[in-house]
Order: structure tokens, then C-alpha cells, then sequence
């Protein structure tokens, strides 16, 4: 048995709002000259775009049940 | 005319990424037709994994950068060191002599000139960075290199050069140099390094701007 796919439009909202506040982010920490602008970089920037890449590449798979 | 910089290309790579990126999640509809999932493909993962490691590359090159060194409170004794106004202070004759890049000054004496050596000094850096916001951070004066100064990182640069050749001393001990046997900064030649005890005393030196 198969689970209902979720609608593609939708997934590729939620990892286009990932992408994004990872890249702002990025933006953000690249503006700020500090040590913890690493930190927040990759433990809050790198994980938000992973995590849209995932949902993106996800959504990929399930592409026949649309 | 002066071309953009990396962290300008970083800058509009990760501009551009998010305006596309922004496209796809306002409009997923985009993507019904071939073409459009071409553009998703690249707006949604090429780009941003592209944009992500030239960031994160940008960061860590940051992060040589005497003014990122010396943004920790701790470090401020040792960034005026290097306007002391006397050529015994090597890091300063060094510093203020252009003989070191100015903008990378910590870091071309404080890496080791070793096949990992970039790699120990970020991890290094990463230890710093949690003794500062989750540690105790030690007073200035209390600071001390992990292990004594290598002869490796002068002779990186010094080896060679006719100054440093043309000294007899220098080559009369060459092999106790380049063994660690004897120090360049311990064994009483070149032995005021920083000294941040005795900066109260100090004459300053003030470049013109």
C-alpha cells in the first residue's frame, strides 16, 4: 500500500521558504564580521538549505503520483 | 577599473540564488513544463549548493583576517602590540614593515606551514570560539601558545633570504634552527615577541591613513 503523495506545488513551496531563509542567512552572516557568524552560518544557514534541498530532491521522487 | 572582489561574487551569487529560488516558491506552477523544471532543478539545487560552499569558502577565508582575530575582546592587547614603535618587537617590525601580509598578520605566523596546518588552526579556532561564549576565557596576560613557537613558520619565509643568509650566526646554527633544538624567539636573539606586560611603557606608532 501506498501513502497519498502530497501535491508537488506545495513541496516545492515549502523548499523554496527553506532555500530562502537559508540563503538570508547567509547573506546575513556574511555582512557580520564576528566569530559567531561562523556558528550561525553553518548551524543555522547550512541545515535550512539541506533541509530544502532534501524536500526538493523528495519531491523529485514522487513526481509519477502527480 | 577594479574588479568585483570574491565576496561581491558571493554576495550576487547568493542574491541571485534566492531572487530564483524566490520565483519558484511564489509560482510553483512554473515547473509544469519542461523548461520550467529545468529552471526549478537549477534554482532549487544547483544554485544553492553551489552558493552554499562558495559562502561557506568566503567565511573561512574570513577568517584569516586580522580584523576577524582581533574582534575577540581578549585579542586587543595583541592587535596594539603590533603598532609598538620599537623594531625589537618582532611581530610588530614584521606588521608594521609589510614583511607579513597586514590583513592576514595573525594568521601567517599563527598556522602551521604543515600539510594540515590550515585545517589544526581553524580547529583551533573553533576551540577558541567555545571557550569565549561557552567557556572561561582566560586574561590576556594568561594566554599561552599550545605548544613552544616552531622555528618551521620563520624559516618558512626566512630560509633563503639574503638578510637571514648573510648573518653568520644564523648559519652557524642553521641545523639547531631547523631542529627546534635552539629557538628563534626563546634562546635570547629574538626574544620580544609580543609582550603585551610591558605595552603600558610603549611608544606607538600611528600609520598615516
Amino acid at each position: 500500500m501506498t501513502e497519498p503523495a502530497m501535491p508537488l506545488e506545495p513541496k516545492l513551496r515549502l523548499a523554496g521558504l527553506l532555500l530562502l531563509c537559508g540563503l538570508l542567512v547567509a547573506i546575513v552572516t556574511l555582512t557580520w564580521n564576528a566569530p559567531l557568524s561562523f556558528l550561525v552560518f553553518s548551524g543555522i544557514g547550512g541545515p535550512f538549505i539541506f533541509a530544502g534541498i532534501v524536500v526538493y530532491l523528495y519531491s523529485l521522487t514522487n513526481l509519477h503520483h502527480n | 577599473m577594479t574588479l568585483p572582489g570574491p565576496a561581491t561574487l558571493v554576495y550576487a551569487a547568493l542574491i541571485v540564488t534566492a531572487g530564483l529560488v524566490a520565483i519558484v516558491a511564489v509560482r510553483p506552477a512554473v515547473t509544469a513544463t519542461r523548461g520550467g523544471k529545468i529552471f526549478a532543478f537549477v534554482a532549487l539545487f544547483l544554485l544553492p549548493v553551489m552558493s552554499i560552499f562558495a559562502a561557506g569558502f568566503e567565511h573561512v577565508e574570513r577568517t584569516k583576517r586580522t580584523s576577524f582575530c582581533l574582534s575577540c575582546h581578549i585579542m586587543e592587547p595583541y592587535g596594539k602590540s603590533l603598532y609598538v614603535d620599537n623594531p625589537q618587537y618582532v611581530p610588530a617590525a614584521h606588521f608594521q614593515n609589510h614583511r607579513i601580509p597586514v590583513d592576514e598578520a595573525c594568521y601567517t605566523c599563527h598556522t602551521d606551514y604543515a600539510l594540515y596546518g590550515g585545517v589544526h588552526a581553524k580547529l583551533r579556532g573553533l576551540r577558541h570560539i567555545y571557550i569565549q561564549y561557552l567557556g572561561t576565557p582566560p586574561a590576556p596576560d594568561k594566554i599561552k601558545l599550545y605548544t613552544p613557537y616552531n622555528n618551521r613558520e620563520c624559516l618558512h619565509c626566512h630560509l633563503g633570504a639574503r638578510s637571514f643568509q648573510s648573518n653568520a650566526v644564523h648559519m652557524a646554527i642553521l641545523d639547531s634552527l631547523k631542529s627546534n633544538e635552539m629557538s628563534c624567539v626563546t634562546s635570547g636573539c629574538h626574544d620580544t615577541v609580543h609582550n603585551i606586560d610591558s605595552l603600558s611603557k610603549a611608544k606607538f606608532w600611528s600609520p598615516e591613513r
